[in-house]
């Protein structure tokens, strides 16, 4: 009698406790449906996915090795130009660019390559995001003058691996100035983009850090719907001469070509110049498409003028370039380049300018980004 | 037979109910651990979404029959520099295949994910391009970091960023 009550008993312990883990199931599994509703990625809004995807801390850098032969003179150019990313909150970001590069040339009389290694930070920032129309930077920043210093500077982005002539105009000794700076951009109607920047940096002689006393400004136009863009940037010095310098931009990807279009004019008291850059990818060419959808073909053409300061980062007499370019895209983050250029100095300069090399990009994130 | 009192050995409606009552004990102890695991396993789902995403963060305007188009790669994207197509492919057949029914009940917030989405790539192409070649995917939690970081480097619009990280992440 008691054995029968003592099972009795247990069995109706385990009616109950089954009853209960059934019953507590039910909710959670529904919790657990809820939340897999609510996945970030399964958001309708972009609002949402901005807001509720956490950003991770990224690791990237872009290496190039290059060997440029100009007028007969071989040089070999290893970069690497690490880049950091720290988004923390909704509206910081830390971000960070350095460049490690030698020079390497044969010295006469000595047997191999020498060369030293050349620091530079490019930009060491901080970046609030204040408003969908305004950014707030302090730091160390690229100086928004044109577009290329910005933009196009990194070595697996450029088209040509060689710089614009007129690119130290206004950007400075290291294309960076440290300080502060507003940005930001907006729609003015949907189909037309608005985009400034405008900042202000201290003198620092610090050989890594070193920028200028300088403020200035540049804003910008983009058409969607054509995909054109132009602007201008001006600047003003805030030592030993205060000259002003001015500049234009434009660039234009027509929607029925592979084509990029870009030019730039700068002007300033240490000289004035221009480049304008086409790059055509033969991904339209009927023929042999699966490898000529990775060629590209691209053309330069570039003038400077002296101005009536000199600058030891500018030309020292009137010059033009061509160069003429071809790269191939393994993928779109690594690919050979390759170039000629013919530069016309009369006053001396002639020269040829031959490049071969190879451009690399990585990403990688760092932890898990529970920073937040 | 080696079952011994449990298995009847005549057809008998009697011996039968006393059958199933002697072996309730193990009926009621499978349905408890039934209950058991299905609750566990419940807790522990619940349990790793927490841990991928801040359930305070989530809006509450989103719809419960919102596409289900649910990345798995949110919750793993830092712990990867590459998307895992192999791994996606299967999860999104057999949610296109669980919510295919769902989807004509929500084809007002389908359209609008769609629209969304076209509008996003659109805004990629347009923005994207206009300085190098286009980028392959990142996961969506590094695609965040990029998108941030573009907006500050690029001065692209809030807009632009907030569109073209709802269609990087997708």
């Amino acid at each position: 009698m008691r054995r029968t009550s003592t099972r009795s008993v247990i069995y109706g312990w385990l009616r109950v406790f089954a009853v209960i883990a059934t019953l507590l199931a039910a909710p959670l599994a529904r919790c657990q449906s809820t939340s897999a509703d609510q996945d970030p990625s399964t958001d309708t809004t972009a609002d949402s996915a901005y807001e509720t995807i956490r950003p991770v801390p990224i690791f990237s850098a872009g290496v190039a090795y290059n060997s440029f032969f100009d007028g007969g003179v071989d040089n070999v150019h290893p970069l690497v130009s690490p880049v950091t990313l720290i988004p923390f909150g909704q509206n910081w970001l830390i971000e960070s660019r350095e460049t490690f590069e030698i020079n390497l040339a044969p010295v006469p009389g000595e047997s191999g390559y020498h060369g030293a290694l050349q620091k530079e930070v490019d930009y060491l920032q901080l970046d609030y995001i204040a408003n969908s129309h305004m950014t707030v930077t302090v730091g160390r920043f690229l100086t928004p003058f044109g577009v290329f210093n910005e933009r196009l500077y990194p070595v697996w982005i450029r088209d040509l691996q060689t710089d614009p002539l007129i690119l130290p105009i206004a950007t400075g000794p290291s294309g960076a100035g440290t300080g502060a700076m507003v940005r930001g951009g907006f729609d003015l109607t949907s189909k037309v983009e608005i985009n400034y920047a405008t900042y202000f940096s201290t003198l620092s002689t610090d050989t890594p850090l070193d920028s200028e006393r300088m403020a200035g400004m540049r804003a910008g136009i983009f058409l969607t719907g054509p995909r054109l863009e132009f602007g201008g940037s001006f600047q003003h010095l805030l030592q030993g001469d205060r000259s002003n310098a001015f500049g234009f931009h434009a660039a234009w990807q027509p929607r029925s070509l592979p084509l990029d279009l870009r030019a730039e004019y700068a002007r300033a008291d240490t000289g004035s110049g221009y480049w304008v850059e086409s790059a055509y990818k033969l991904s339209q060419i009927p023929v042999w498409r699966d490898e000529l959808r990775h060629v590209q073909v691209v053309g330069r053409m570039q003038q400077y003028f002296t101005g009536v300061v000199p600058d030891d980062d500018l030309p020292a007499v009137n010059t033009r370039l061509f160069e003429f370019g071809l790269n191939y895209y393994f993928y779109d983050d690594l690919r050979i380049v390759s170039s000629y250029g013919r530069q016309f100095a009369p006053e001396g300069g002639n020269m040829n300018i031959w490049n071969v090399g190879l451009t690399y990009r990585f990403v990688l994130p760092i932890g898990h980004g529970d920073i937040q | 037979m080696e079952c011994g009192p449990d298995v009847p050995v005549r057809a008998s409606d009697r011996p039968r109910r006393h059958s199933m009552s002697r072996r309730s004990p193990i009926l009621w102890l499978v349905i408890a651990a039934s209950g058991i695991c299905g609750a566990a396993s419940a807790a522990h789902g619940q349990q790793g979404d927490n841990a991928v995403q801040q359930p305070a963060m989530v809006p509450a305007s989103v719809p419960a029959s919102a596409p289900a188009a649910s990345d798995s790669n949110v919750g793993t994207a830092g712990a990867t520099a590459s998307p895992a197509p192999a791994a996606a492919a299967p999860a999104s057949a057999t949610r296109s295949a669980g919510t295919a029914h769902a989807s004509s009940a929500a084809s007002p917030a389908v359209r609008e994910r769609e629209s969304l989405l076209i509008e996003g790539e659109k805004r990629f192409g347009t923005n994207c391009g206009r300085c190098h070649q286009s980028p392959h995917h990142f996961p969506p939690r590094m695609m965040a970091t990029v998108v941030r970081h573009m907006r500050v480097r690029a001065t692209i619009t809030d807009e632009d960023m907030r569109l073209i990280l709802l269609y990087m992440t997708q």
